[in-house]
């Protein structure tokens, strides 16, 4: 399974790059908890650390290996799980697409099972008003969901997870998603108001993987992590420092899509099973 | 109060005014936003299944209930009477609120009474009954076709299907909630 992944990435043109797990900066989202090492973090995803390699001038880029979030346990999350992460410079969300469709298609293969497909594209907005018969950019938070007036994010995603996310059957790639949300992403304006560009992967329902068309101006990058630490110290949740190689790194970084996937997940969704379970191999605790 | 990493399957809140049971649960966290969980969760008082989504952080209020193993005693058409064995305590629960249970209520079997604010307000089976059937047709003798099923009655009145095989007076294991044949019961 892993032989899979790492031989079409390999065959792709992509070098893989083990990275730090002890990290100064964990994480750019107050979205996520991460667990303490010693004087260090350990990371959410190796995100930082290989924004820092595409800067170094190395354009095709990957790595497999654990990362740790805190306070997220369930039938599809695990406080340490796999994450394949991979980054490509000069390249389109629909370069990545393809890169998924070739993963997915070749760890099928490895495990024995039919590749999901046919894979299609959907915006959020047309996923959004086919479930709820509302327009998540145009109807006001307490309209979409009472209990978040005032909140457009809180009720954007309450409802997404409650009643849209559901509905993803198959293997989707879903587009285009509200601007608020953009930790690392670049905004651009469309027909249904400001987008950002990045896409989720869908197999069945669950989020199997996450893209972006990364930010590359260190200045913005810096004010939105500024924005992470007033939200964490309002949450009254550890502070993180600041890598400032990371945002030397967004400056340098040439226009780059990337993309996490979790491994854990992608096997569980092709063996049918109802959650990641005890992960990839048997943990014994 | 419960916060939302409380959630498990069987947790009692209160929502509303109206005291329910959590039946399922899924911890869902955005690609990019904050954590949520999916929750179904069955009124306690009149068995509606609900689907609600709770964000991390937020606060979820116990439900007032509790619950007391009591025998079944009888049913006067209108209400069923059930027993505490250690109290004798009694109590009444409206036939409506009973619905389709009394279909493997057998006297003097032992159920869970939910008791809430300190009112019997329902009961919960227990996950396998063993019933004797009281009557079937005969096995037609040759017809062995794989899943085939016939009626079976209850000695409550109820009807369930069984594999051909099984005949009048056998004593039949079902599942409660999915109302199905499980296998035969111990004391055949």
């Amino acid at each position: 399974m892993l032989q899979a992944l790492r031989t079409t990435l390999d065959d792709r043109g992509y070098l893989e790059c083990p990275t730090p797990v002890r990290v100064l900066q964990p994480g750019v989202e107050s979205t996520l908890f991460a667990l303490p090492s010693g004087d260090r973090w350990l990371r959410t995803s190796p995100e930082l650390a290989l924004k820092k390699v595409v800067a170094a001038g190395l354009p095709r880029i990957y790595e497999i290996g654990p990362c740790f979030r805190d306070d997220e346990h369930g039938a599809w999350h695990r406080a340490e799980f796999t994450m394949l992460e991979w980054y490509r410079a000069g390249a389109t969300l629909a370069d990545l697409e393809a890169d998924v469709i070739a993963l997915v298609t070749r760890a099928a293969d490895a495990l024995g099972v039919t590749p999901p497909g046919p894979w299609r594209r959907c915006s959020v907005r047309d996923a959004f008003v086919h479930a709820t018969g509302l327009d998540p950019w145009t109807t006001p938070p307490e309209i979409l969901s009472p209990e978040d007036a005032g909140d457009p994010d809180g009720a954007f995603f309450r409802r997404w997870v409650a009643d849209v996310e559901p509905t993803l059957s198959g293997a989707v790639f879903v587009h285009d998603w509200p601007p608020s949300q953009a930790a690392a992403a670049r905004v651009v304006t469309r027909r249904a108001g400001a987008v950002t560009r990045r896409f989720e992967v869908f197999l069945d329902g669950i989020e199997l993987a996450n893209a972006f068309l990364e930010l590359t101006d260190g200045s913005v990058q810096r004010a939105r992590l500024a924005q992470t630490a007033q939200e964490q110290a309002d949450a009254g949740v550890p502070v993180w420092p600041v890598d400032d190689a990371f945002l030397d790194a967004v400056d340098r970084m040439p226009p780059t899509a990337g993309i996490a996937l979790g491994v854990d997940r992608l096997v569980a969704l092709l063996a049918g099973w109802d959650g990641i379970g005890p992960g990839l191999v048997p943990a014994g605790d | 109060m419960y916060n939302t990493s409380d959630i498990k399957n069987g947790l009692k809140i209160e929502l509303d005014g109206q005291p329910f049971n959590v039946v399922y649960f899924m911890f869902v966290k955005p690609g990019k936003g904050t954590a949520f969980t999916r929750t179904k969760l069955k009124n306690l008082l009149n068995g509606n299944v609900i689907e609600r989504t709770f964000r991390s952080g937020e606060k979820l209020a116990p439900a007032d209930v509790a619950v007391n193993e009591m025998q079944y005693l009888y049913n006067d058409g209108e209400a069923f009477h059930f027993m505490n064995t250690e109290t004798y305590e009694q109590v009444a629960i409206q036939a409506d609120v009973i619905g389709d249970d009394k279909d493997f209520l057998l006297e003097e079997m032992k159920v869970q009474v939910l008791f809430y604010k300190s009112n019997p307000v329902n009961i919960e089976l227990p996950q396998h009954v063993e019933m004797e059937c009281t009557y079937t047709e005969p096995a037609v003798k040759g017809n062995t076709s794989q899943g085939a099923t016939k009626a079976a009655e209850l000695s409550t009145g109820a009807s369930i299907q069984v594999p051909l095989f099984i005949n009048t007076g056998d004593i039949l294991k079902i599942d409660t909630r999915s109302r199905e044949y499980q296998g035969r019961g111990s004391s055949d």
